[in-house]
Formats: structure tokens, sequence, C-alpha cells
């Protein structure tokens, strides 16, 4: 069977790199020396496939057609487009897919009952496209996204995100042992951003998720509800789905935190975690 | 219950797909779309509590009306 080879979680935000230099140096060198850190140890794992865990911003799926779970098909992904670029102020570049994998995926999932939608193109926001830059700065290794809806409720509820995870964790240990898998979920911890209360973050919120994720008790993050969520980690927190999805595939592996910093210039609780058995 | 207004969302995905920021959208931007008048008004005074209490994504709010936000 396939093998997991690692497993990270990390926040996502445009101006993680749009504007690096409004925010505290203690904090942005603490979370880039995370990302940089992930990156190091996501290149000693060697994997061939980056599953990804991550949502769309309403740059790709619009109101006339909302999937909740979206596996990616695309040969490539924009990751950032031309336009994106210039807001996220890193060059914008293709990332490749992997179609027949995710088609697989996708075929299986929908024999056991997973209903995902699919897309086979994709122009990536900072969803795939800022942590990619740090964790994949060679771009060498396709990505499969699989895009839960956290952004335009009613959402899919933080119990159906982990059963999907532990779908895609069962699916890749299904697989030809020669496949060495890493898992990345993006997005979260607290923000608040295009509400009236943008820029705000909950650091108690995001300790008691990144506390949770560190024991590998996620019970009590499954039984959040998308009010509760609202109310604690804004509505960028409902994006702790990814998070959650890619620990339902790891059953029983903890988080290491590398790095959390409440950065308010980039209106995001950050956190960079390193995930294992 | 979500409250959701799809003729806000429509016109703000639509620009924001095109990476266009606006500090308030003209009546040429809104031709041909079906707003109500309170929507209408929002969108020309780049009113983002309004946009966000009339419905529209906050996402899309971001991306459309950036400049209107402090941080």
């Amino acid at each position: 069977m396939a093998e997991i080879v690692a497993a990270a979680l990390t926040s996502h935000a445009p101006l993680i790199t749009g504007k690096p230099e409004v925010s505290r140096p203690e904090q942005r060198d603490r979370l880039y020396a995370g990302f940089h850190e992930l990156h190091r140890r996501l290149a000693a794992a060697r994997p061939d496939l980056l599953v990804m865990f991550v949502n769309d911003h309403l740059q790709n799926f619009p109101y006339s057609n909302m999937p909740a779970f979206c596996v990616g098909l695309a040969k490539a992904y924009d990751a950032p487009s031309p336009g994106g670029a210039r807001l996220m102020r890193i060059p914008p570049r293709k990332i490749a897919g992997a179609p027949e994998w995710g088609m697989a995926l996708l075929e299986s999932g929908l024999a056991a009952g997973f209903d995902f939608a699919y897309s086979y193109e994709i122009e990536s926001w900072d969803e795939l496209s800022v942590p990619l830059h740090f964790l994949t700065p060679e771009g060498a290794v396709p990505v499969v996204p699989v895009y839960t809806n956290c952004g335009a409720p009613p959402l899919p509820t933080p119990r159906r995100c982990h059963e999907v995870g532990a779908f895609v964790g069962a699916f890749i240990r299904s697989r030809p042992a020669t496949e060495r898998v890493a898992l990345v979920a993006t997005g979260g911890i607290s923000h608040w951003v295009g509400t009236p209360e943008t820029g705000r973050i909950n650091p108690d919120f995001d300790q008691r998720v990144l506390d949770h994720v560190a024991r590998a008790d996620i019970e009590p993050l499954i039984r959040l509800t998308r009010d509760e969520i609202e109310r604690d980690g804004g509505n960028g927190g409902q994006e702790i789905r990814n998070w959650i999805a890619l620990l339902g595939a790891v059953p029983g592996w903890k988080g290491e935190v590398l790095a959390y910093a409440p950065v308010a210039e980039w209106i995001t609780g950050c956190a960079t975690v390193w995930v294992h058995p | 219950m979500i409250a959701t207004s799809y003729a806000l969302n429509k016109i703000l995905t639509a620009l924001a797909r095109q990476h266009l920021s606006k500090d308030r959208l003209t009546d040429d931007d809104l031709a041909g779309h079906d707003l109500s008048e309170a929507e209408r008004a929002a969108l020309e005074a780049g009113d983002i509590a309004a946009l966000y209490h009339l419905g529209a994504n906050p996402y899309l709010i971001r991306r459309v009306f950036r400049s209107r936000f402090p941080i």
C-alpha cells in the first residue's frame, strides 16, 4: 500500500507574501522559519504527490454552482495567476496537477458514497499559492487539491469534512506501494476578513485548536458548529475544516506546532504545524 | 438560516475574477444587474458594512473594495 510520508497544516493569507514588510519582524521571522522548516521536512520525505485540503475564495466556484467538496482534475494549477501574483507579490507560476490520480480518487469516492464534484480548471488564490511558495519553491511535486466549501455558507459540517479526509486516507492506503504521498491542509486559524470585524484575531481560539491538534484530540473540533466557529474564529476560522479533513486521513497523528503568531497586520492567526505518527 | 444576496454576489464575483479593485461602483458597473435599491446604494457608496449586512460574501467584499478596509 502507498505510504503517507508527511503531513502539514498551515495558514494561508495573501498578505503573508503580499505585505511582509508591514508585520512585526519577530512574528514574520518566526512564521517564515516555520514555513522553511516545513519545506525542509517535506523535501526530506521525498513525496511523489501532494494531496492538499484547501478552500476556494469565490475565485472559481460561483454562487450559481457551489460544490461542498471538489476534486481538482487539472493538468496544472495557476498558483498564482498573473492577476493574483500582483497582489500576493510572488511570481506567477503553474503547478503540475495529477489528473489521473485525481480521477481515481473521484471514482473511488463516488463508489463509496462521497459525492465529490470535480473541476478541470482552477485558478488558485492564496490557498495553494502562498503555502506552496514556501513548501515547494522548486514546484516539482504535482498536487491534487481537494476543495471544501469553507467560505460560502451553508457549509459542510466539520464531521463530514473529517469523514471525507478519512476516506482520502483510506484511498491513499489502497494505492500501489510505490507511491509516496504527502498531505497539506491550508487555512485558518482565526481571522475575520471582509466582515465589519475585519482585522480581529482570537488567539484563545487559535491556541485551543492547536492544543487539540497537538494531542490528536480532535473530536471537540469535529463537534464544533458553524456558528461556534464563526463566533470564536471568525469567517476565516471556518477554514479549519481543511485541517480537520487532513487529520481524518491520519488518525492518531499529532501536531507539532513549529510556529504560531497572531499577525494583526496579516489579519490572521497564523500557524505552521508538522503532523506525525 | 444563512442570508445571502445572490444578486450582490453575482456582480462582486464577476469583478473579483477580473482582479478589479474598486472604491465604489458606477452605474455602468451595475448595468444589467437585478439589484434592490439598498443593494445598489451600498455598491455605489462602497459601503462595506452595509454590503455585509445585505448578504454579500465577505471575501468578495474584501476583494472588490480592498481600498475601503483600513487594514
